[in-house]
């Protein structure tokens, strides 16, 4: 599980993308590619300081200028769950380098998830 | 971290392999720290963190505020570590609620711009060039 095939999982959920510069983006990602890019539809756009923000009914973000992204916890068990359907589909076994080892450690918090993310803006600097 | 083989090259993804389902402090260029379990990587070192805190650290104090996953781009990353975690509640360090550490941040922030634009002031005086404006210095 690559951090770009998570990305991919993700397409049609709730992000946070930060870029470089501290402008924050909230959105539904609607696409994404092998470079990062974004597309992303009803934004709410944050200012670097946190005081000023932008509604956008959607937007494209060029992913050399992002910093991270963050999505929902329940991404990770979705592109378990597609890696599974993949290698049912090839009947091969074996794991791609850098996949994800047996589950561990449980997660705490699932499901404040999505407040969370709209509510980063608080937090942030 | 000690797969190095003499000879081979130093790689990224090389060192990076032992430390997945580890819980590492990863720092940013923005100065930010985040804790989290590292879940994967690629050959840009962008990361995967299940889990993840952002711990604000000011003076003995720090606060952690829970973040979820995150997928960092590689080149925003100054340094990642593993954390032992036998010895990471022995830190003389002591935990303050968010709302705390969050207005020690901002007073921290307030009087270091206030001692800048007083030494630029200083500096202004004497016929310094004062151009220079501090950005991350990566």
């Amino acid at each position: 599980m690559l951090p770009l095939s998570l990305l991919n999982t993700a397409q049609g959920h709730p992000m946070l993308v930060e870029l470089k510069n501290g402008e924050t983006f909230n959105g539904h990602l609607v696409n994404c590619d092998n470079w990062m890019n974004l597309t992303l539809r009803e934004v709410i756009q944050t200012s670097p300081e946190g005081n000023r923000f932008w509604r956008l009914p959607e937007c494209y973000i060029r992913g050399n200028t992002i910093k991270y992204l963050r999505v929902p916890d329940e991404i990770i068990e979705m592109v378990k769950e597609d890696a599974v359907r993949q290698r049912q589909a090839t009947g091969g076994g074996g794991r791609g380098r850098g996949g994800s080892r047996s589950g561990g450690g449980g997660n705490s918090g699932r499901g404040e998830v999505f407040d969370v993310i709209f509510n980063i803006s608080y937090y942030d600097y | 971290m000690d797969n190095f083989v003499p000879g081979a090259f130093f790689t990224t993804s090389a060192s990076l392999v032992d430390s997945v389902d580890r819980k590492l402090l990863v720092v940013l260029r923005d100065g930010r720290k985040l804790i989290g379990v590292l879940r994967s990587f690629d050959q840009f070192a962008n990361l995967v963190l299940q889990d993840t805190i952002e711990r604000i650290y000011v003076g003995d104090a720090y606060g952690d505020i829970p973040r979820g996953i995150f997928i960092i781009r590689g080149e925003n990353v100054v340094l990642l570590g593993e954390i032992d975690l036998d010895k990471e509640d022995e830190v003389p360090l002591r935990q303050v609620p968010v709302e705390e550490i969050l207005i020690a941040q901002r007073e921290e922030m307030e009087a270091r711009q206030r001692r800048e634009k007083l030494k630029n002031k200083l500096l202004h005086d004497q016929g310094f060039s004062v151009d220079f404006t501090e950005t991350d210095l990566y």
